[in-house]
């Protein structure tokens, strides 16, 4: 490992990119900057994540805007690859290999000199010695996963693009994965795991960054971002029977700021707490008498991340 | 003088232990496409064989029909297809590209070991099968032999070439190529003689018949002239090669 960035200072810039098929835009005018440690990068399914990687790792190139990986521009750019270790998403491999014969034609494209010592380095690194010389078609979705993380670091890289690594691992192989990738950001590294799961990321990130409809919807500290998003108000829309004596009602709750009724009839409703305001408002309608029709987020985007951080 | 020797021998066995030469030859060497391609291959050996088993010999109106048809218009482009068309076909199909070109190596050393393993696997098999095909129904000698074999190695070499970027740019690959063999060079190619220029089948022929005039003669109607066939099936197969390399630069993985 060469010129490993230990100041803090980012190693991964992406500088107001966007990304569209057609008229579908997946990346939205996205700016960030990535330091040594571990970042997690958050979102439901369909955020922009996976998108936002393959730019980051050359697999695509953005419509607009600048990507550089430790000062160098990555399409186009073969040799950065000694440098970076990417783990894409799908879980396709070359069926016919042995897990280590895989792991094997990742090292020698990275052009390593003593590529069996490599190799074990790698394949001990993720505790797969004992089922290495298994096809690679017999392994379980986890001991896949594995084997691949182990032919994305086998050079040894300083930054590691990892894209829902811990997808098919059991809670077990999770924290052996968890350790492992503490242990490689502890000498400096700059690891990036991707996931839709709260609870992966939480575990494993010293920051996250949060995507949502392909924009970057928050960035930094986990608890802080956690914290922020608690703090926001949320929209509801309340549809019932008689929305004066029910908006009078919603009045009284400690978690609601503010109660209008519009012009349709509907009760809106801003709160911070949107999760007892869901519990609290079957129980008045019921007490009061009032016929309860529809509850729902105006918000959709915002509801998502909400129900996101607090249920995943 | 022997310096530049040890230089190419390193270089040559660097070449072989290439690991996309490897992969590409594992994934291209599957039992039931070579199959398939062996079959499609011997086909005019054995129909060949059969005509001079009841005849004693090839009539003269099987000769031409059997090679210039069967043979120089349909097998050879459909073998070279099967493989050419999946050798960077099948890496897009089930997504392993990404494990080839998030390495550090450049464009050109993963198509380089791609087109070699296509022209390398149907060449031989192409080369031997039209060589035997052609001595037997033109009662031919070792120049024939010599000209069969040359125009088939171009006909290889080329049409690798094509479909390879066939490949790479469409998943509907084998549709378009044989769309070019049989609508372009067989069919369009009769009516407008300017498509020949344009037509690995012409060089193919014309290379051949160029080589040798007199016993294949009857491929006279079919060619350009050999020079122009000659440089024509460089540029395509350059052309094609480059766009290749190009397109892998240019395009986002899935």
């Amino acid at each position: 490992m060469t010129d490993r960035d230990a100041n803090g200072t980012p190693t991964i810039r992406v500088d107001s990119v966007s990304k569209w098929f057609g008229n579908v835009v997946a990346v939205n005018d996205v700016s960030l900057e990535i330091r040594p440690g571990i970042t997690g990068l958050l979102g439901p399914n369909g955020a922009g994540k996976t998108t936002l990687l393959h730019m980051i790792n050359g697999l695509s190139a953005p419509s607009e805007g600048e990507i550089t990986v430790l000062g160098e521009p990555v399409r186009n750019n073969p040799g950065i690859y000694n440098r970076l270790g990417v783990m894409a998403e799908h879980e396709a491999v070359y069926g016919f290999f042995t897990g280590r014969a895989f792991v094997e034609f990742s090292a020698r494209l990275y052009g390593l000199n003593d590529v069996p010592a490599m190799v074990d380095k790698a394949i001990k690194a993720v505790n797969m010695a004992d089922a290495q010389n298994r096809p690679l078609g017999e392994y379980s979705r986890g001991m896949r996963q594995r084997m691949r993380l182990a032919a994305s670091m086998v050079h040894d890289p300083e930054v590691m693009l990892l894209d829902e690594p811990l997808s098919g691992t059991d809670p077990r192989q999770r924290i052996e994965f968890s350790e492992l990738l503490a242990e490689l950001a502890k000498d400096g590294r700059t690891i990036v795991v991707s996931s839709h799961i709260l609870e992966e990321v939480e575990t494993l990130a010293d920051s996250i960054l949060l995507m949502i409809s392909g924009k970057l919807a928050a960035a930094g500290d986990y608890r802080a971002i956690r914290a922020k998003l608690d703090e926001r108000p949320y929209t509801v829309s309340v549809g019932c029977s008689e929305p004066r004596r029910m908006a009078a009602a919603l009045v009284g709750l400690d978690e609601v700021d503010s109660v209008t009724v519009d012009a349709e009839g509907r009760v809106i409703v801003l709160s911070k707490n949107v999760s007892v305001l869901q519990l609290a408002v079957p129980k008045l309608a019921q007490d009061a008498g009032i016929r309860l029709e529809r509850v729902e987020p105006l918000d959709d985007s915002l509801e998502s991340v909400f129900g996101y951080l607090v249920d995943a | 003088m022997m310096g530049r020797n040890m230089m190419g021998k390193s270089m040559m066995a660097g070449f072989i232990k290439d690991p996309v030469l490897h992969i590409s030859l594992k994934q291209l060497s599957g039992p039931r496409r070579m199959t398939i391609v062996t079959l499609l291959a011997i086909i005019p050996v054995v129909i060949t064989s059969v005509i001079v088993g009841v005849n004693g010999g090839v009539p003269d109106e099987f000769a031409a029909p059997i090679f210039g048809r069967m043979f120089v218009a349909a097998i050879l482009p459909i073998v070279v297809m099967a493989l050419a068309t999946a050798a960077f076909g099948n890496e897009l199909e089930d997504k392993t590209l990404s494990y080839l070109v998030l390495k550090p190596v450049s464009r050109l050393r993963l198509v380089l070991p791609k087109y070699a393993v296509t022209v390398l696997m149907t060449g031989p098999l192409l080369v031997v099968s039209g060589v035997v095909v052609a001595l037997v129904a033109y009662d031919a000698d070792a120049r024939t032999a010599t000209a069969v074999a040359v125009g088939i190695a171009v006909g290889v070499v080329t049409y690798s070439s094509i479909f390879m970027w066939m490949g790479l740019v469409t998943t509907k690959a084998l549709g378009f190529a044989l769309f070019y063999v049989f609508l372009w060079e067989g069919l369009l190619s009769e009516f407008l003689s300017g498509i020949r220029f344009l037509s690995v089948r012409a060089y193919t022929v014309s290379i051949m018949h160029g080589i040798e005039d007199i016993n294949l003669a009857e491929l006279d109607e079919l060619s350009i002239r050999l020079p122009v066939a000659a440089v024509g099936a460089g540029i395509v197969t350059v052309l094609f090669f480059y766009l290749t390399v190009r397109r892998l630069r240019r395009m986002d993985v899935p």
